[in-house]
């Protein structure tokens, strides 16, 4: 199964903010389980989608020259309401730091004018290759990949 | 993929604290897509199995009457990545506990390293969401969790020997 | 136990910044836990518990947010005001704040502005004098 929590990037302004957006459905094996008789995307996976689009961000403003942008903290991220099937979220970070190697943000997800969360998190931001460089074509290689990922989610339609 | 991310539960004091175990394997798919080329456990996961060894906590501490569901992600700090291989030990410790709520903090080993800190907070949302539409069903301790409550209902769960002292 | 007003802040302070995930600089003694550091409903209740390990001693929600049940009494709320006997519960309830400019014209929109951080220390440093 694929593991991304967003299905698109709606707008990005370089160093500043990024909103993307993910529509939730039923055909999500994982709400079977969360919950039975009550589906709603699991909090930690609302979290994670805040984290992959200030990720993108990050990417994207630093010219992809990292492969692993990784969660370092998340502070105060509180749920105010569930996102059922069907509905549709627009996640918005912006960036209130974006340095070399970390990065913090605020962030919130919105979906039919109704707050879902808010949060404050940090991210990190390195090579593999720094902890050896028998690993720079692993590092080579995910950032083409994340590079055809960006792309996958900007193009239009 | 399922929505479970612990195996098993190896220390269950009712009330106080527990202790879970969270296997990572090659054979999770969603590990190969987090960074494609670079399998590794999304922390965001990591924070779901904390929730769940305290979700667990708090709603065994009510003999899960309660509705127990994330509300608050308090603190969640990483110290290093988690890979294929790796056995995660998730300890959650019972802060305090209302009618309304309760909290939790928490940390994630591997072997002797520290990985995580994670304080949460969870609503019992009968008490706290009115007028939102629930099932009357207690949605939450169903399914998958049968057969780790089990394990506590049948008071398997006991601390674990202390281990001895291995010369190398 | 004996603990001087800055002592008492710096304590406030730092269970705040833990429950609100909010910076040092921000929790000010005039800052409005509402307004200023976005605090809500759960968050009172994780305030409460903080405050009640951090100073050893229990703290009841309602005294230490006693605004909260007003606002939800058509007793005391007429047309987004409080009332007559609104104003005497609140000042029943809140002792130890200073009412003067609120009585003025009692909107409870503003009601949240009397949650400061400073009326949060003002009500530790009453408790533990009183202990």
């Amino acid at each position: 199964m694929k593991f991304i929590l967003i299905d698109k990037i709606v707008s990005l302004e370089e160093g500043k903010t990024l909103t993307a957006a993910k529509c939730v459905s039923l055909a999500e094996e994982y709400l079977g389980d969360h919950f039975p008789t009550f589906p709603v995307l699991p909090g930690v996976l609302l979290l994670q989608g805040l984290v992959e689009s200030a990720s993108w961000l990050v990417r994207k403003t630093e010219g992809f020259v990292h492969s692993m942008i990784l969660l370092q903290e998340a502070k105060n991220v509180k749920y105010k309401s569930f996102l059922a099937p069907g509905s549709r979220i627009e996640y918005a970070v912006q960036a209130k730091t974006l340095e070399e190697n970390v990065s913090s943000f605020a962030g919130c997800g919105i979906a039919d004018g109704e707050k879902i969360l808010e949060a404050r998190f940090g991210l990190r931001h390195f090579n593999l290759a720094d902890r050896g460089s028998a690993m720079a074509a692993v590092d080579a290689q995910v950032i083409e990949a994340m590079k055809n990922r960006y792309s996958l989610l900007t193009q239009q339609g | 993929m399922r929505w479970i991310w612990i195996d098993k539960f190896v220390e269950f004091e009712s009330g106080r604290r527990a202790v879970s175990v969270k296997n990572v394997t090659m054979a999770e798919e969603h590990l190969h897509d987090n960074i494609p080329g670079f399998p590794m456990m999304p922390e965001c996961l990591m924070i779901e199995g904390m929730a769940q060894t305290g979700g667990i906590l708090v709603g065994e501490a009510r003999r899960f009457q309660e509705k127990v569901v994330l509300a608050k992600v308090s603190k969640a700090v990483f110290f290093d990545y988690v890979v294929p291989g790796d056995s995660l030990r998730i300890e959650a410790r019972l802060e305090s506990i209302t009618p309304e709520a309760a909290t939790t903090s928490g940390r994630i080993t591997r072997a002797d390293q520290l990985i995580a800190e994670i304080d949460l907070m969870f609503s019992h949302v009968d008490q706290n969401l009115a007028g939102k539409k629930f099932p009357k069903d207690n949605f939450v301790f169903t399914g998958l969790f049968t057969s780790l409550l089990r394990d506590i209902a049948l008071n398997h769960v006991r601390p674990e020997p202390q281990k001895m002292e291995s010369g190398g | 136990m004996t603990m001087s007003r800055d002592e008492i802040f710096q304590k406030v302070q730092e269970v705040l910044v833990d429950a609100l995930g909010v910076d040092d600089d921000e929790v000010t003694a005039d800052a409005t836990l509402m307004g200023d550091l976005g605090a809500e409903s759960i968050d009172f209740l994780d305030i409460v518990f903080r405050l009640e390990k951090a100073f050893g001693m229990k703290v009841p929600r309602e005294e230490l947010f006693p605004v909260e049940g007003l606002l939800n009494n058509a007793d005391l709320v007429s047309n987004g005001k409080l009332t007559d006997k609104g104003l005497a519960e609140l000042r029943t309830r809140v002792p130890h704040t200073d009412l003067s400019e609120f009585e003025k014209n009692p909107d409870i929109n503003k009601l949240a502005d009397l949650f400061t951080v400073n009326a949060i220390v003002t009500y530790v440093a009453t408790r533990l004098n009183a202990a």
